[in-house]
């Protein structure tokens, strides 16, 4: 284990795509088996060396205490004004995020297996390059480094969806270029004025997260008239950014747009990992530095979530696009995080860094499986999709798994999230905000379960369309021959235990010819990994909320404290009670 | 008891099962036709440790002999593993001023005569169910999947009923569903199956909706979601013998009746009562061994379970408990005369299901320690008889070639003499008429509610027993007890509802039960003469299957009707049942506990009863004995109202126009506005900067003073604007 100390080991992980891209650059006049073969290679590399990183840090006595793990800093430009370095570690906040990176980024390579044969090398270097990138923004400790790596994540996916989209790349690339980019623009002057902030203070210019967190806390931003509302402003630009990336209804139009248009594999890293750095800027940043700004703001945003969870779940449901209706199922489900986050609760925050994850896996799995589907049958129009349940029964099987997920049935791992979520804003609703906020909160939160009903209902609707009753459209595979008869549920019966049991009866990357409608071997080993973690986290939560408890917390308390503090201010001390007392001690009952 | 033997064993009858399912689907392809093999013995190894378990809490509770000796809680915890935790923190040190409270869910498994029972019905129902289906499934393409689920099935539905945490039972409360889900969405290649399956599911979501709600609002209540005690910690359970002990335990008052009307949306999602019944006759559309276990004995009745086992919580909010049983009284009788008209054999059965649990809410809902061990009697010989119908219908359906239509064929019973027999008997024990299992049920669900509305009679009866005063069971004396016990909620503004506890409304309610007994010998026996009398008539998709079914489809018939001819007198006359169930903690509880009153016979309510069910099958006999099944029904008599029955009372298309379109027609709406006005502006937004753009464009004049000035500006204007934020 001493081989390799834990700093080298987070870099080696970093490096490994990176190197990778280089090789499989190298490789890239042997054709398609070579380059993908390789970026396959390299993923699969940094999923073991990530997986195994992770394990280090849960057998790390330090991180179990709080400290971060796996901290690698350079001094970069280090004199009497200047404190920059560039600094890299794990904490709670990030691990399962890192880990979840390394993951889909395997998915995201395996799903690409067939779909992608026109400029190869291109598409896989740029899959690692945002690999890199994804695992870089989370384990990040600086804010140069941190924004370096996040607006790197943007570049490699605007290529990947302008270049290998569909029939409207073009304009979707760019709206989600431009729109990020404007949100993380604002987003950088607003952690430039907490760095600027801190400087005027402590005298010396630094951009170590750590380091900023413990300014704000000790010389916080005016939150008033005199001081500008500073720290509100500062506030909203970083809530530009994040929530744009999120994203926060209204701010979500360039979502469905780009997942429609992205290749698969980019549709997986977008919906798994990049929607969730907002959600981790949140945070990293707000919640711990704005404090002030962030109880003002928490209602609002609060129920913004709420109704980011309702509407999403109704435009969903007249989405005739089956990719297009699982966007707006993330939107509806970052409505959760987003009002988890907020509730300010720490059930509620736990859930809501736990539903990151779970999002992660259940929408990635989801959007390649569409992509399956549409190599299969060259439509995703849910009018023209019908009965491929008889025909493909494994990929229903998945299918099923992680719409089972992604709607919250008990035993997988939507639920767990959804429910503390829930269970948290309950709570707050409950004894944690004053009256004049209660009903609201009272409406909010059942308006949040009422979410649970709808979203059953968009995604059982589209089970019901695509995978069961008669064949509706025949299937046209990509360009080769299929019988679509009797042989097809054939070939489909039989290749369950292929598919099942390790996929050994396919031929490693050879042309499918045979009528072969159901998973692929690479499509197996790119779902198969994420249903384990859909049942493992459903089955055992604490294996994953444990490591991450402490730092969500830490994170999340300034701003319930200084919510608490703004709940106090805004209670009326009841006749009879002490003043302090009155939080407490006033349980209104429902109204 | 010995802690760890019956600990190991209870672990067993869950686990089983599931070691069932994950064979089949592991080896169901291999195994062929052989493919029911584990799920048969998965189930068969529960039924034989239930049973264990089942006289090892019926020797623990002991059998009280002539009520000498009063009957202590009986109940066994084990904890299996953390689920999930999220620690809570003393007040000042939290998230917020006041103290966080914890968030512990363990996997804990109960084992109380509550459960024991109802593992027995579910392992054993379960069994025969599945022992039947190799040979009604013989042929079928998804042979190994139907057993795969049903084995998941009897795994959930054992952990739903033994697991001692609200959460625990919200987790196997929609595992259930889900199974139910793909079990009515068996033959998914037919649209009415998918579409009945989606239904099913989303109707019971809302029930969810409610459960969830519910199990919050416990949590801020009682700060925990466990049934038992927290050990080595102050935390007590929310149906733990210390907190039933203390008289001021459960809340009541406007908090505790939300609480209950919650905890009754979900049972009536579950449970198919009114109005969220909808999707049960829909689920007919699946394998009828599938409905006979999951849609007729045992899942439905997990709503009968959850209000049993939140008996003392109900037993707080009176006016919660009135809205039981009027729910309750109005489903049975709605789904009763909704059943006179349906010619869908299984239909019948599926209204005749909705209509008996409707009888047991209207019971649970009296809140008396008689209206609990009743209802739970009635799902007791429920499962058995309507269990046997069902397989019966399958049986029929299954020599028919698939047809259900009762009007396509007829005299059956030369046809499928077994069949015939048995479900006969079924319908006999379905009626009450005596001395068959419905019989004694059915009366003890008449007698408790004819006590609530006619409690001075009652009284007079019981004068000389001290525990069973009327005014100890009056409304009025639970409504002061559970607002002394807490002077903090204003038990007062739950008045509204608290008024419905009067005796007027139960009069109501049992002359509606009265007559729903009668309408359920009509319909049954309908059933029974339009199916197996007359001229025999087979329809041509019958083929060659016209004959009786094989021995392992009519021997689980054959052991069915055992019990639904004796269970209901055995456990009656011994008041075996009653006795040990007065043991499970929740009905031990004090409030439930001094309503009980002793076992005995109402002469006149049998006579009631049996005069109701001989009246019904009179006039089915008049209409239907002997008669070809497609000629002019009985109903052209009912006028105006035939077409009323007929569409089920209309609730699926006024859902339609209610809930279904205007939801669809917002959706359209959202999906308009996103389109248009949100990513319209958007698009609006982003054009701005063009516009800038040739604004400023003749700015750039090429002379490079400009550039500076506009240079030297720009810092200045950055170094003022962080000198006025750095001055403080």
């Amino acid at each position: 284990m001493n081989l390799l100390s834990p700093g080298t080991h987070l870099l080696l992980t970093i490096a490994l795509p990176l190197i990778g891209a280089v090789v499989l650059w190298l490789l890239g006049s042997r054709g398609v088996q070579a380059v993908r073969q390789s970026a396959t290679v390299t993923a699969v590399l940094t999923l073991v060396s990530a997986a195994w990183l992770i394990l280090r840090y849960l057998g790390s006595t330090a991180a179990a205490a709080g400290a971060p793990y796996a901290v690698v800093e350079a001094p970069w430009l280090v004199d009497g004004l200047f404190d920059v370095r560039l600094s890299l570690g794990l904490d709670g906040l990030s691990l399962w995020l890192f880990g979840l990176s390394a993951l889909l980024s395997l998915t995201a390579v395996l799903v690409s297996w067939e779909a992608i044969q026109e400029k190869p090398v291109g598409f896989y270097v740029l899959l690692l390059l945002l690999e890199a990138a994804m695992l870089g923004v989370f384990a990040a400790r600086d804010v140069i480094l941190f924004y370096v790596f996040f607006e790197f994540t943007l570049v490699p996916l605007f290529f990947l969806i302008g270049i290998w989209g569909h029939d409207e790349r073009r304009k979707a690339a760019v709206k989600f270029f431009l729109y990020t980019l404007a949100g993380s623009v604002l987003a950088f002057l607003g952690l430039l004025t907490i760095v600027l902030w801190n400087a005027s203070h402590t005298g010396k210019v630094t951009f170590d997260i750590a380091a900023l967190t413990a300014g704000m806390a000790a010389h916080p931003l005016p939150m008033n008239a005199e001081g500008g509302w500073l720290q509100m402003l500062v506030f909203l630009a970083l809530f530009a950014g994040f929530a744009i990336k999120v994203p926060i209804v209204p701010f979500h139009t360039w979502l469905p747009l780009a997942h429609v248009e992205a290749p698969t594999g980019g549709s997986v890293d977008l919906a798994g990992v990049l929607l969730k750095i907002g959600i981790y800027g949140f945070l990293r940043f707000s919640l711990p530095m704005l404090p002030d700004a962030t109880a003002v703001a928490a209602p609002w945003i609060f129920g913004l979530g709420v109704v980011g969870i309702l509407y999403g779940a109704l435009v969903a449901l007249v989405q005739t696009d089956l990719k297009r209706l699982i966007a707006y199922s993330s939107v509806s489900h970052m409505g959760y995080c987003v009002m988890g986050l907020f509730a300010l609760e720490p059930v509620a925050v736990e859930g809501a860094t736990l539903q990151l994850i779970n999002h992660g896996l259940s929408a990635a799995g989801l959007f390649a499986l569409v992509g399956m589907i549409y190599e299969r049958f060259h439509t995703r129009s849910i009018a023209n999709l019908g009965g491929i349940a008889a025909r493909a029964p494994w990929l229903t099987v998945l299918f099923m798994l992680f719409t089972f997920s992604s709607i919250g049935l008990p035993g997988l791992n939507g639920f767990v999230g959804e429910f503390m979520i829930l269970a948290g804003s309950f709570q707050r609703a409950w004894s944690g905000v004053a009256p004049v906020w209660q009903t609201a909160y009272m409406v909010m939160a059942v308006s949040a379960v009422v979410g649970v009903v709808l979203g059953a209902w968009y995604m059982l609707w589209a089970v019901e369309r695509v995978f069961f009753g008669g064949s509706r459209e025949p299937p046209r595979g990509a360009g080769h021959a299929h019988d679509h008869s009797a042989a097809a549920h054939g070939a489909g019966g039989t290749h369950d235990a292929g598919g099942h049991d390790g996929h050994a009866s396919h031929g490693h990357g050879a042309p499918q010819v045979a009528a072969d409608l159901d998973l692929h071997w690479y499509e197996t080993a790119a779902l198969v990994p994420l249903a384990v973690f859909v049942l493992w986290i459903g089955l055992m939560p604490d294996t994953f909320l444990k490591p991450s408890a402490g730092a969500v917390r830490a994170a999340a308390r300034p701003s319930a404290d200084a919510f608490a503090a703004r709940m106090e201010s805004l209670t009326v001390p009841l006749p009879g009670n002490p003043a302090t007392d009155t939080l407490t001690a006033r349980v209104v009952p429902l109204p | 008891m010995q802690p760890l033997f019956p600990a190991t064993l209870l672990v067993l009858v869950p686990l089983l099962p599931l070691v069932g399912a994950i064979c089949t689907v592991l080896l169901g392809r291999r195994l062929g036709p052989r493919a029911h093999l584990p799920a048969v013995a998965g189930i068969a190894g529960a039924a034989a440790v239930a049973l264990i378990l089942l006289l090892t809490t019926y020797a623990e509770v002991g059998h009280g002999g002539a009520h000498s000796e009063p009957v202590r809680p009986v109940e066994m915890i084990t904890t299996l593993w953390q689920w999930a935790s999220v620690e809570g923190t003393p007040a000042g040190e939290g998230l917020t001023s006041g103290a966080q409270q914890g968030f512990s869910i363990p996997v804990t498994l109960r084992l109380d005569p509550l459960t024991a029972t109802l593992l027995v019905i579910i392992t054993g129902v379960g069994l025969l169910v599945a022992i039947y289906s190799i040979g009604y499934l013989h042929d079928d393409p998804g042979y190994p999947r139907f057993f795969a689920l049903v084995s998941m099935f009897v795994f959930s539905m054992s952990m739903l009923v033994a697991a001692s945490n609200f959460l625990l039972v919200y987790v196997f409360w929609e595992a259930v569903g889900a199974c139910s889900y793909l079990l009515i969405g068996f033959w998914y290649s037919k649209p009415e199956a998918a579409r009945a399956a989606k239904k099913a599911f989303l109707v019971n979501r809302v029930g969810d909706f409610g459960l969830a709600i519910a199990t919050f609002l416990l949590w801020m209540t009682y700060g925990t979601l466990n049934f038992h005690d927290t050990p080595n910690s102050a935390i007590e359970g929310i149906l733990s013998q210390t907190r039933l002990a203390d008289p001021g335990g459960i809340v009541g008052g406007v908090i505790g009746t939300a609480i209950c009307l919650l905890l009754l949306l979900a049972a009536c999602g579950k449970s198919a009562q009114m109005p969220l019944h909808v999707w049960l006759p829909d689920a007919m559309e699946g394998p009828t061994p599938a409905s006979a276990l999951i849609h007729a004995a045992t899942m439905v009745t997990a709503g009968i379970y959850l209000i049993t086992r939140c008996a003392p919580l109900f037993v707080a909010c009176p006016g919660a408990l009135a809205m039981v049983s009027i729910v309750g009284a109005t489903t049975a009788l709605v789904a009763a005369l909704i059943a006179t008209v349906q010619n869908d054999l299984k239909r019948v059965l599926a209204y005749s299901t909705i209509s008996q649990l409707g009888y047991m809410f209207a019971s649970l809902g009296t809140g008396t320690m008689l209206g609990f061990t009743a209802a739970i009697f009635h799902l007791v010989t429920h499962a058995f008889f309507k269990a046997l119908l069902f397989l019966g219908a399958g049986s029929v359906m299954h020599a028919m070639g698939g047809v259900i239509d009762m009007r396509r064929f007829g005299g059956l019973r030369k046809v499928m003499p077994i069949t015939a027999a048995t479900f006969l008997i079924g319908s006999l024990a379905l009626s009450g008429v005596p001395p068959f299992a419905g019989f004694f049920s059915k009366d003890e669900i008449l007698a408790t509610l004819h006590a609530k509305a006619y409690p001075s009679a009652h009284a007079q009866e019981h004068g000389d027993l001290p525990v069973a005063a009327g005014a100890d069971r009056s409304p009025l004396h639970l409504a002061a007890y559970s607002s002394d016990a807490h002077a903090a909620t204003p038990a007062g503004a739950a008045v509204g509802l608290d008024s419905l506890n009067t005796p007027a409304v139960w009069q109501t309610l049992f002359w509606m039960s009265l007559v729903t007994a009668g309408l359920t010998a009509f319909y049954t026996f309908r059933a029974v003469f339009m199916t197996f009398t007359g001229p025999v008539r087979v329809p041509p998709e019958a083929g060659h299957h016209a004959h009786e079914s094989p021995p392992v489809m009519t021997w689980p018939l054959i052991i069915l009707a055992v019990p639904s001819v004796l269970a209901g007198w055995l456990l009656f006359s011994t008041d075996a049942l009653a006795h040990f169930l007065s043991a499970t903690p929740s009905l031990w509880a004090e409030s439930v506990r001094h309503t009980a009153t002793p076992l005995e016979f109402h002469w006149d309510l049998a006579i009631q009863g049996t005069l109701a069910a001989a009246i019904g099958i009179a006039v089915a006999a008049i209409g239907h004995l002997g008669r070809r099944s497609d000629l002019p029904q009985m109903e052209r008599y009912l006028g105006p109202l035939e077409p009323l029955f007929a569409n089920k009372f209309y609730f699926d298309q006024i859902y339609q126009a209610l809930i279904v379109k205007p939801l669809e027609g917002l959706a359209l709406l959202a999906a308009l506005f996103d389109r248009s006005v949100i990513d319209g502006l958007v698009d609006g937004v982003a054009r701005i900067p063009v516009a800038l753009g040739s604004l400023v464009r003749n700015m750039q004049s090429g002379l490079l003073q400009r550039y500076a000035l506009a240079g030297v500006m720009g810092v200045l204007a950055i170094v003022y604007a962080l000198a006025w934020q750095l001055r403080g």
